[in-house]
């Protein structure tokens, strides 16, 4: 089983066993280490993207149990998160990955993985709506929670309220 | 919309957001053809508030008032995911009796939820009884948590090493007072309605989805301390909205069981756990920096984020409730994602109301269990 609940701080680049399995087939990734629960962390490409995806599901990790997007510092990187897992019947500690693809700000694009995992419908129309991630192949890629004439990404560090006139010091 | 409407000849309804029962701001776009469904959009954002922005400048103290207005019919879950993610980034131990009381609170909330799902479920079907028949035992409900935490649904009582404040005496025998009154009502509800004919047929065979797996992630990710109990997981074979009902309905059984359990179990100690080590370094900026500020007070010591992100997630009555939290080292969070049950659970709407019948609609819309709140947060 994969480490469990073990915190391994970021200098030892300890592999996990999705990353060891990827690494045999010839897959190009980045261990990320594991983040606080032991979750491993993997970031991939934008452009292996979309065929990892389909790896990755036909491997086993049939749930994609949340996907989001943040953006890694004003000014730096996009990134995308997929929390994947494999559900299975009475299965205790399930294998979970989590994997992250990096965009860059001025072109964010990242393919969807719609196709594979149905989950990600709204959750990728969402990271476009706040962040301005496009998702390409994704069949409805509009803005879901904003009203569809709003220009600006919000969830983005730079990110500056329209119209608003007080100090912006929220505290 | 669609090419094939205009050749067709299919009509296109626009179900606004306003809805006679308490499902929230959904719009919907059906086309029809007739009173088949072809497809239906729903649009979503009138209730966007922009919490996961507000959680990027507020403490965790701070936001708690807010996350209760996720899902404002199980408050104590989205209450409890806010503070087991900190609780989980910072490795504190919550006390034995905190945990309890936390058990026991978040089982009310879900049978409050569930309860408040059957209602309106069943005011859509038409039946306007049950309606009232749940507010009458969320009033209840709602005594017991006044009681406690002070208010009657936007309770801030989780906090990070515990609960806010502890039982007040007496309400230990009133809890146990509601577990047998509860139990009577289950089987009024199951009487009144799991065998009535009208109702099977409006939900028998209506929005089929793929179901049939134990999974409840109480006794996956062995949560608080629910592996003291006795419990089963509840679950059905068929994916329809009868089936769906019928979960619902026996988890609150299971529920109510697991409260008496944690009832009767209840230790005495601390309710709070008031050692925790990871205080927010007091930083005083000199007073020409960008930080400083000429007119404010000293803030309280505050709990701080490490820099690390965890995933931390719970089963909530509507699904898998979920924060991504990215900590930055400051007492704010960098990200804080939610995933909403809700939202996810929205995303199969518009496959399971394909060659349904347009009444049909509001029964699988009910069936779903979604509330607005959470969905756009």
């Amino acid at each position: 089983m994969t480490n469990k609940k073990e915190k391994c701080g970021r200098d030892k680049k300890m592999q996990g066993r999705l990353s060891v399995w990827l690494a045999k087939h010839g897959l190009v990734h980045r261990s990320l280490g594991f983040d606080y629960q032991g979750i491993e962390t993997l970031q991939i490409k934008p452009e292996d993207w979309h065929s990892i995806a389909v790896i990755l599901y036909v491997y086993g990790y049939n749930y994609l149990r949340s996907q989001c997007a943040y953006d890694v510092a004003p000014g730096g990187l996009l990134a995308s998160v997929y929390h994947l897992t494999r559900i299975e019947y009475g299965v205790d500690q399930p294998e979970e990955v989590c994997i992250k693809v990096f965009a860059p700000r001025s072109n964010p694009r990242i393919p969807s993985v719609f196709w594979v995992w149905k989950s990600s419908d709204f959750q990728e129309r969402e990271s476009y709506d706040m962040l301005g991630i496009s998702y390409e192949n994704h069949p409805r890629l509009k803005r879901i929670l904003m009203p569809e004439s709003w220009i600006g990404w919000p969830l983005r560090k730079d990110y500056i309220a329209p119209n608003f006139y007080e100090i912006q010091d929220t505290h | 919309m669609n090419l094939s409407a205009i050749e067709k000849d299919l009509m296109i309804v626009n179900m606004g957001p306003h809805h006679p029962s308490m499902h929230g701001v959904l719009r919907l776009i059906v086309t029809l053809d007739g009173e088949d469904v072809v497809d239906c959009e729903p649009i979503l954002g009138y209730l966007h508030r922009g919490m996961e922005k507000i959680a990027e400048n507020r403490t965790i103290i701070q936001y708690l008032p807010y996350v209760t207005h996720w899902d404002y019919l199980a408050t104590m879950f989205t209450e409890a995911i806010t503070v087991n993610g900190p609780e989980q980034l910072g490795n504190i131990q919550v006390p034995k009796r905190a945990s309890y009381i936390r058990v026991i609170m978040l089982e009310l909330s879900r049978i409050a939820s569930h309860l408040l799902w059957l209602g309106p479920f069943m005011a859509d079907i038409g039946a306007q009884t049950p309606f009232f028949y749940i507010f009458r035992e969320r009033e209840l409900v709602y005594d017991l948590f006044e009681a406690t935490t002070g208010m009657r649904i936007m309770h801030n009582y989780f906090r990070i090493r515990g609960v806010a404040a502890d039982l007040p005496y007496g309400w230990l025998d009133k809890c146990l007072d509601f577990y047998d009154y509860f139990l009577t009502r289950i089987v009024e509800y199951k009487k009144l309605i799991t065998r009535n004919p009208i109702f099977l047929e409006r939900v028998e065979r209506i929005g089929i989805t793929a179901s049939g797996i134990k999974w409840d992630l109480r006794k996956v990710d062995h949560h608080e301390c629910y592996d003291e109990f006795d419990w089963e997981i509840q679950w059905q074979k068929e994916g329809d909205s009868l089936a769906r009902y019928l979960v619902r309905i026996s988890e609150m059984t299971e529920s109510i069981k697991i409260i008496q359990q944690a009832l009767e179990g209840i230790s005495g100690g601390p309710y709070e756990n008031l050692k925790i080590q990871c205080f927010d370094r007091e930083r005083d900026p000199e007073w020409n920096d960008f930080e400083y500020r000429f007119i404010s007070k000293k803030p309280s010591p505050t709990f701080e984020l490490p820099i690390q992100e965890l995933y931390a997630r719970m089963e909530a009555p509507k699904g898998e409730l979920g924060i991504f939290l990215i900590g930055d080292q400051s007492s704010f969070p960098w990200r804080w994602k939610i995933r909403p049950p809700g939202f996810i659970n929205l995303q199969i709407l518009p496959q399971l109301v394909k060659r349904m019948k347009l009444d049909d609609i509001m029964t699988i819309l009910g069936s779903i269990d979604i509330i607005m709140g959470e969905v756009d947060r």
